[in-house]
């Protein structure tokens, strides 16, 4: 079983291969997603009850959480990638590692947004130099550094590392963004849910944020496995294996 | 709904983003494949093509 697993695994680093891969499996985990987004979306906006404080503006939790976790999970998983690129010089580990930054950072954006449009009407304001806010904008510029410099230098490879090296040494934010609530005094609200434990969330609010949770998971695979298919082929365009390819389909 | 402005730019604002993150790889994908396809119609037509005009006459 091990040995047929590592096997599978070499054959994935070969580039045909990982393409036939990523374009039969993508689809299949979208599309996972969407019922777990249409029935968490229907429980958040339609189900759950109003929170007693906020009303209705905490609906936008079931976004903001989830988002917040996968910038978070994203970042985590880039790094690791890079790493092993870096230490086995594995290409397919720098494509995933790469292929992730856009989705990291389109989950920050979105929650830096959904955020702050939750701010406005209970803060009173669109921004504050909050701890957490704050951290999470400089976790957006990470991204933001990673995308930038792995399309700056022309040769891929070398691009990959270096961004790589980025990731890496940026994972030290992540604790910093975890714990910012708890070390600093902060407007953002403490931990309210918990994997682990109780959550002082009510248990009817729970569920939909869960299923976002779960359907965010899914997206990212279908997302993952899509951005680094357009890379391994922008990397292989000129290789015999897509001239074949390209001729069987026409 | 108390707070709609904000929910429905907030779900907006998600959506958005998503469709972003759904298109982008799918028409890069699709553009390399263009590019893939072209080069083989050209390596095509210069094997087709006469070496040597001289010759060929």
């Amino acid at each position: 079983m091990f040995k047929a697993l590592v096997g599978w695994f070499h054959k994935l680093g070969s580039p045909p291969y990982f393409d036939s891969f990523a374009a039969r499996w993508a689809p299949w985990f979208y599309l996972a997603s969407l019922p777990l987004f249409a029935f968490g979306l229907w429980q958040a906006l339609a189900v759950v009850p109003a929170d007693y404080q906020q009303g209705d503006s905490f609906r936008i939790l079931y976004i903001h959480v989830p988002s917040a976790w996968m910038s978070l999970f994203v970042f985590g998983l880039m790094a690791f990638y890079s790493a092993i690129g870096l230490i086995w010089r594995i290409k397919l580990c720098e494509i995933l590692a790469m292929a992730c930054a856009p989705i990291g950072a389109g989950f920050t954006l979105i929650t830096l947004l959904t955020g702050s449009i939750w701010g406005k009407p209970m803060w009173g304001t669109w921004w504050d130099w909050d701890p957490r806010l704050t951290t999470e904008l400089i976790l957006l510029f990470l991204y933001l550094g990673v995308m930038g410099l792995y399309g700056a230098i022309d040769d891929r490879r070398a691009a990959a590392r270096a961004a790589g090296l980025l990731a890496i040494v940026g994972v030290v934010l992540l604790p910093v963004i975890r714990y910012s609530v708890v070390w600093w005094n902060s407007l953002h609200q403490g931990q309210t849910i918990r994997m682990f434990g109780e959550s002082s969330m009510d248990s009817s609010m729970i569920l939909p944020l869960w299923l976002m949770v779960l359907a965010t998971k899914f997206w990212f695979a279908g997302s993952l496995l899509t951005r680094a298919r357009a890379d391994n082929l922008r990397r292989e365009v000129g290789k015999a294996w897509v001239r074949e390819r390209v001729e069987k389909s026409a | 709904m108390s707070y709609f402005k904000y929910v429905a730019m907030a779900y907006a604002v998600f959506f958005l983003v998503l469709a972003w993150d759904f298109i982008v790889p799918r028409l890069q994908i699709r553009q390399l494949l263009r590019e893939a396809r072209g080069r083989v119609a050209r390596s095509k037509r210069s094997n087709s093509a006469p070496t040597d005009e001289e010759l060929s006459r």
